[in-house]
């Protein structure tokens, strides 16, 4: 071990700032230490998968002469409206990608504080709860906007430079908000959904497993209370389906569900005000054991 | 007065972790010394803002520890007593890091972290990733990451537990060296008595929730008994119960050295009187310095 005071102490000249972002650092370093972990990128790379089939399909559709012969069979698929968006967004795909990339970079972020006894660390800075917490659900916002908002404002994009024309624009004027509203909600849902398992570990691979499981388990659930008391009501327990309600509504779709498109929208309000409520109790500088 | 507590009190649930605690601590390094549940690290963390105080009222460094605790964070730096490190980080990271959520411009806080990483003895080991850290480092890591915004008070729970000798001496070297150079203020939560007696020039003895002690190491060495040393020929039983009848405290060594604690005020006189009275001749007589172990066997009641 090296010798103590190789340099000598000094006092720090500067003067602290208050800042008004308070939770950036950590939210920059979340986002860092995500893609410390081996094999992220190549996960993260891979949610964006979807959007460049979709971007494919863009191509095609709009050089349908060229690929008369490959598209035959599948011509409705490619009529670029704010279904295909939809499609393209809500489908299964799509989220177990994301689901993913979840799981494997931010499943850790509350619950290695606890179990590595961090919490104390930042609670002894002039941070509150609502920082640390903004500052932890601003990297699960990073990850699910790059995926979702991202690709879906550059596939308008790309249809316009494709089409050569802003007739699209002109035909769904709302798209883009479309699009951004469907990424603020898989946001503030996804945001809550992973804190809210991440606070309720110290184990970060279990809460990996939940995050992922959680998620499947409940689309499980729901069919399985759906064929013993024979209601769609009963879908509201199903976290993608409601997300499919949610996504089907916000791209001006017909919702899926046979339930009022609100219900989701509660079921998946429901779920963050949970989150809302753990992470107040479970974030705290000391564990008070009563 | 840099901390000013009155009337705390705090419990767990059921269980009285503080009880009416009430101390001004001034400049210096200052030492909360008690067993282990006295209190200490809940009058910390109470100081720092983790807990909110049942009833009392207290100010660090004049800002109100209800109501101005990011003004306190800004000017503390904690060193807490269990492990606390960020995994997948290293040490220069992680020291930076925390400089930057202290409110340090990133750049500056970078460059701090380096200086304090050096200064704690981890110049060397400051890329390695903090998982591979032992107890030790980890333990010094703590202290720069407590130490990197520069401080005002310094608060160290319990610094030098699971260390070995070395690594013990080592980090109450670099204490020493911060207490008494840097105008950095230690305040010293410990059970090792050695840590405080080494360190700190005044001290604060918690017990059960209360302030057992208050004062100047001097101070309370020298106003809550007078310590002798005797050693004796004859009946040693008889002469202890003639001086426990007299009010005294009295404590047999291994090698028979008899510690004979006389309260304030009662006269030495009285340790000849117990001697000629119970028949034993007195082989020696010493006025000892009270050590910290005695004044915290004094007002604790434990040996």
């Amino acid at each position: 071990m090296a010798v103590i005071r190789e340099k000598g102490y000094a006092h720090w000249d500067g003067r602290l700032a208050e800042r008004r972002c308070r939770w950036a650092p950590i939210a920059r370093t979340g986002i860092r230490l995500a893609f410390r972990k081996k094999g992220f990128k190549f996960v993260f790379a891979g949610a964006f998968l979807p959007s460049f089939f979709a971007l494919a399909g863009l191509y095609v559709s709009e050089r349908l002469g060229d690929f008369k012969a490959l598209v035959q069979s599948n011509r409705n698929l490619l009529e670029i409206d704010p279904r295909y968006f939809k499609a393209v967004f809500t489908n299964g795909s799509f989220l177990f990608l994301l689901i993913l990339v979840l799981a494997y970079g931010t499943a850790g972020l509350v619950s290695d504080d606890i179990k590595h006894g961090s919490l104390q660390l930042y609670f002894a800075r002039p941070l509150g709860k609502k920082d640390y917490a903004a500052g932890k659900m601003a990297v699960v916002a990073f990850f699910v906007l790059m995926a979702a908002a991202l690709p879906g404002l550059l596939l308008v994009a790309f249809k316009l430079v494709f089409a050569g024309s802003l007739a699209f624009l002109r035909a769904y004027p709302w798209l883009p908000l479309s699009v951004l509203g469907y990424a603020a909600l898989l946001t503030v849902f996804f945001g809550s959904y992973v804190l809210l398992i991440s606070a309720s570990s110290r184990n970060a691979r279990y809460a990996a497993v939940l995050v992922f499981g959680a998620y499947y388990f409940s689309a499980v659930l729901a069919a399985l209370l759906k064929s013993v008391f024979g209601t769609p009501a009963m879908n509201l327990f199903s976290i993608p389906a409601n997300i499919g309600q949610a996504g089907a509504v916000l791209f001006g779709q017909k919702p899926p569900l046979a339930v009022p498109a609100v219900w989701s929208f509660a079921a998946l309000a429901g779920v963050c005000a949970l989150a809302a409520a753990v992470l107040g109790r479970k974030i705290r500088g000391v564990e008070v054991i009563k | 007065m840099s901390i000013e507590v009155k009337d705390l009190h705090f419990r767990y649930g059921g269980v009285v972790a503080l009880d009416g605690v009430t101390m001004s601590l001034g400049q210096g390094a200052v030492g909360l010394l008690g067993p282990n549940g006295a209190g200490k690290s809940t009058l910390l963390r109470i100081l720092l803002g983790f807990l909110a105080p049942g009833r009392g009222e207290g100010r660090v460094l004049g800002y109100d520890i209800r109501r101005e605790q990011a003004m306190i964070r800004r000017s503390v730096g904690y060193m807490p007593e269990s492990d606390c490190f960020i995994a997948g980080m290293d040490a220069v990271t992680f020291t930076a890091y925390f400089g930057e959520l202290s409110g340090m411009p990133r750049r500056e806080a970078m460059k701090r972290a380096h200086e304090v990483l050096f200064y704690v003895g981890l110049g060397e080991s400051r890329y390695r990733l903090l998982d591979t850290y032992s107890a030790g480092m980890k333990q010094r890591l703590k202290l720069a990451q407590a130490l990197v915004h520069d401080p005002r008070i310094l608060f160290l729970d319990e610094p030098t537990s699971s260390l070995d000798p070395t690594g013990r001496a080592e980090v109450l070297d670099l204490i020493r060296d911060i207490a008494s150079h840097k105008s950095i203020q230690v305040i010293l939560s410990s059970h090792i008595l050695d840590d405080i007696e080494s360190i700190c020039a005044s001290v604060v003895i918690l017990d059960k929730g209360k302030v057992a002690a208050e004062g100047r190491m001097e101070d309370l060495r020298a106003i809550r008994y007078s310590l002798y040393e005797v050693r004796v020929k004859g009946d040693g039983a008889a002469f202890r119960r003639a001086l426990e009848s007299r009010g005294c405290r009295v404590d047999v060594t291994e090698d028979r050295l008899i510690k004979v604690y006389m309260p304030e005020g009662s006269d030495r006189m009285d340790l000849f009187r117990a001697a000629v009275q119970t028949g034993v001749q007195l082989r020696a007589f010493v006025k000892s310095r009270t050590s910290l172990e005695d004044l915290f066997a004094g007002v604790v009641g434990a040996d």
